[in-house]
């Protein structure tokens, strides 16, 4: 081959494993880049004064004072646009006001029974309550503003009646006349769809501002608190502003979507300018902040993943990733140590290594049923123990996982160090096992360490080996390693499949995986250290 | 290394010294990731109640639930079907007799994405457009689009009811795509416009359209007095029935009050009592 040619393909080879690397950090970028930057949000975002109500009540974090002077500042903003609804829904909402009237009549049948009337005075009075009650009825079903002030102005003829005092009738006026003052103000043809719409922005708020003052407190706590992110409060805003309805274009044709606002809807009424008003004050209402969220790292979490942060899951992936350690780097230094110094390369050794080989490429769930059968179902009964899942079992099952790893890796390692090493402190007279401790398991360490960092990884990012062997998507945090644990990896996988959750708190699930991949990183720099500092010890420097 | 050596035993030995919680304080509930929302909120509530009891809940699915409580693993199984009958004999060979408690109802919606017109078919419609035989919306008078189908991996409980309901034990075409998690179809039916999936009822939000089966709206109303086609009930299974007044016998009964069918709900399935 010419020069020329030789040189031509040597910087051809270069550039290839230039582009190469490009490619490979591209890629990093590209997968790490989203997970961690959304995973940061679960850390760092904007709060508002809901999440600070959430952190007082849940988890007793916050200052108690401050937060009930912001209560009181967005109490009153909030209080205007519950009033303006209310009034409006007075004129609009006509099958509650008929069962209140109802409910208004039979209280008065009540009422009447127990007062001491004459027979007489008692039909009267009850034929009386009962056209108020009919005439009314009459009103709310009507969309005829002339006949609703017929109605209403029957109905107040009898205000001021002497038989009705101090009873429940007195409600039927006030009804009457909030109906009459809202019926002026309202197209009542529109009355349904204004019942529709604003049934739909009273949910919008619900979310947006939490249950009201003075309701009942829901019974789960992702529903007893209104958007606690900024961004979340915005999103609920945009659809309060806008009405998106998908509108047909002509048969045979896909629908297309169309924004209206709502505010144009209700052009003429009383709730026209509210919408303005939400989203002038939404600040003021939410109090947004921005926040450094950092015990998302120790807080437990309320079930379901909705609310707090994940220390339970953190404790539980090192108990086991430690765990599994303990027995995987012992057992696989042994294992390499009798494989490569003391077995005879015979035949029996030889399918050994092909099980070794093999074993490494079997899927992970087949670990986890063979930890269920093996540890779960036989290996506790044994020994007298519950045969429940536990950290114990987990970790076992993980470090069979990762031994095949570890032993390929301390084999290679302890084989490339220099027969010299061993030959010398043989001829010093050392024994075998004196040899290897002192003399070649030093000198193995660093390529060691790094069968150690490849397991290690392996071990804490597993789902499938631990899923019937210990892990659980609820409980407490264990307090011995004979009961089941929350990971990281299992309560990610959790809260994809299981529930709406991972759709609707999408950075508590980032958030989850990214601390996963900084735990791993973290602890593979621990041994990346630990083997620089070895290796440098080794070389004299 | 010998340093990292001593540190993990010392951390061992510090575990392992914990009590072992007393039995009648802790609950083990493992099974169906379908019913885990709902015992994981019902545990939310029970916590408040009663501060000192540990549950834990592990979700692997309704088959791996009602194993372990065959093995007595666990204390309830969460289960989104009924048992089968070769569950039931081997639990009646080991000495267990599950008892099921219908804790709600869940309705298989077919979704759509939202731009597409058509907005009912027959169980015999989805039934041929799954086994191949319908490839285009134009068929069923929506836009010149083929049709992409969505399903659930076979293992999946919603599968299995769909199956039932639906396809009647034919095999599903070749070309479904299958994909393991309520979440996926949504999100699949969401951003594919020829696309149909099924998914649970609680999955129903204003960015995918449910559509009528059989003239049938499914709704809350519709799936509780079982009208709607493809509904379901999900199960807790003990064994035995609890013991009255035990924690297993509370957990149990909770759907029954009007916390828990308001959990039920929040969570987006259907309460099977009226409250």
């Amino acid at each position: 081959m010419k020069i020329t040619t030789r040189s031509h393909f040597d910087k051809i080879f270069t550039a290839v494993t230039w582009l190469t690397v490009l490619v490979i950090i591209t890629l990093l970028i590209m997968i790490l880049g989203p997970i961690l930057s959304k995973g940061t949000s679960a850390v760092i975002f904007r709060d508002t004064v809901e999440f600070r109500k959430m952190q007082i009540t849940l988890f007793r974090r916050g200052n108690e004072m401050k937060l009930s002077a912001e209560k009181k500042q967005t109490a009153a903003v909030r209080q205007k646009i519950y009033d303006t609804i209310d009034d409006f829904k007075k004129g609009i909402d006509t099958q509650s006001l008929t069962e209140q009237v109802r409910t208004i009549y039979r209280r008065c049948g009540q009422e009447l029974r127990r007062k001491d009337l004459t027979p007489q005075q008692y039909t009267d009075i009850r034929s009386t309550l009962k056209d108020i009650r009919d005439r009314l009825e009459i009103a709310f079903a009507s969309k005829d503003k002339a006949e609703i002030a017929e109605c209403v102005t029957y109905v107040m003829k009898f205000s001021g009646d002497e038989n009705f005092k101090g009873t429940s009738a007195e409600d039927f006026f006030v009804i009457a006349a909030d109906f009459q003052k809202a019926a002026k103000k309202t197209d009542l043809t529109k009355q349904h769809l204004y019942a529709e719409s604003v049934g739909q922005i009273e949910d919008l708020l619900t979310l947006l501002l939490g249950p009201r003052p003075g309701a009942a407190l829901p019974a789960t706590a992702m529903n007893q608190f209104g958007a606690t992110r900024w961004d979340l409060a915005q999103s609920i805003l945009d659809k309060i502003l806008w009405k998106e309805q998908w509108v047909s274009q002509g048969d045979g044709l896909p629908l297309v979507k169309t924004r209206t606002q709502r505010a144009e809807e209700f052009a003429g009424t009383e709730i026209e300018p509210l919408f303005g008003y939400i989203k002038d004050n939404l600040k003021t209402m939410m109090k947004p902040k921005l926040r450094f969220y950092w015990q998302y790292l120790i807080d437990d979490s309320t079930p379901g993943h909705y609310f707090g942060g994940i220390g339970p899951e953190i404790i539980g992936t090192l108990l086991l990733t430690l765990l599994s350690m303990l027995f995987v780097i012992p057992l696989g230094i042994i294992s390499a140590a009798y494989l490569t110094e003391f077995a005879s390369d015979n035949f029996i050794i030889k399918i050994i290594r092909v099980c070794i080989n093999s074993l490494a490429g079997v899927p992970s769930i087949i670990f986890g049923l063979f930890g269920l059968a093996f540890f779960v179902l036989f290996l506790l009964p044994a020994f007298g123990a519950a045969s429940k899942p536990c950290i114990f079992t987990a970790s076992l099952t993980l470090s069979i996982l990762a031994l095949p790893v570890m032993i390929r890796a301390s084999e290679e390692a302890i084989k490339t160090v220099p027969s010299t090493y061993k030959e010398a402190s043989l001829a010093l007279g050392a024994g075998k096992f004196r040899t290897f401790i002192s003399v070649t398991l030093p000198a193995a360490m660093p390529g060691i360490l790094t069968g150690v960092i490849l397991s290690l990884s392996r071990v804490a990012g597993e789902t499938a080996p631990i899923l019937f062997t210990g892990a659980i998507a609820l409980g407490p945090v264990p307090s011995s390693i004979f009961q089941s644990t929350r990971t990281l990896s299992y309560g990610s996988y959790d809260m994809a499949v299981g529930d709406r959750l991972a759709m609707m708190v999408p950075h508590n699930q980032y958030g989850m995986v990214a601390t996963l991949i900084i735990l791993v990183l973290c602890l593979n720099a621990i041994a990346i250290v630990l083997r620089t500092r070895l290796f440098k010890k080794l070389h004299g420097h | 290394m010998k340093k990292l050596i001593v540190c993990g035993l010392m951390m061992l030995a510090l575990v392992s010294t914990g009590k072992v919680t007393a039995a009648d304080k802790a609950l083990q509930i493992e099974g169906s990731t379908t019913v885990g929302p709902i015992a994981d909120a019902f545990t939310e509530s029970f916590n408040k109640t009663y501060p000192d009891i540990k549950i834990t809940v592990t979700k692997n699915g309704s088959g791996n639930g009602a194993a372990a409580l065959i093995d007595k693993r666990c204390d309830i199984a969460m289960m989104s079907r009924f048992m089968k009958l070769e569950e039931f004999t081997s639990a009646v060979d080991k000495g267990v007799m599950p008892v099921a408690h219908t804790i709600a109802m869940d309705g298989i919606c077919v979704i759509v994405h939202p731009s597409n017109p058509v907005t009912e078919l027959s169980v015999q419609q989805i039934h041929d457009i799954y086994i191949g035989k319908i490839k285009n919306w134009k068929e069923l008078g929506g836009p010149n689009m083929p049709v992409v189908v969505v399903s659930r991996d076979t293992s999946s409980g919603t599968y299995e009811t769909f199956d039932h309901f639906v396809m009647k034990k034919v095999k599903m075409d070749e070309s479904v795509e299958y994909v393991s998690s309520n979440p996926q179809v949504h999100s699949r039916v969401k951003t594919t416009l020829g696309a149909i999936g099924y998914v649970g009822i609680g999955f129903l939000d204003a960015e995918v359209k449910g559509l009528k089966v059989n003239g049938i709206m499914p709704s809350k109303e519709t799936v509780a007095n079982g009208t709607y086609p493809l509904s379901r009930p999900l199960f807790l299974f003990t064994n035995g029935y609890p013991e009255l007044g035990s924690l297993s016998y509370t957990f149990c009964t909770f759907y029954l009050s009007e916390k828990g069918q308001e959990i039920i709900e929040a969570k987006g399935f259907v309460p099977v009592t009226h409250y």
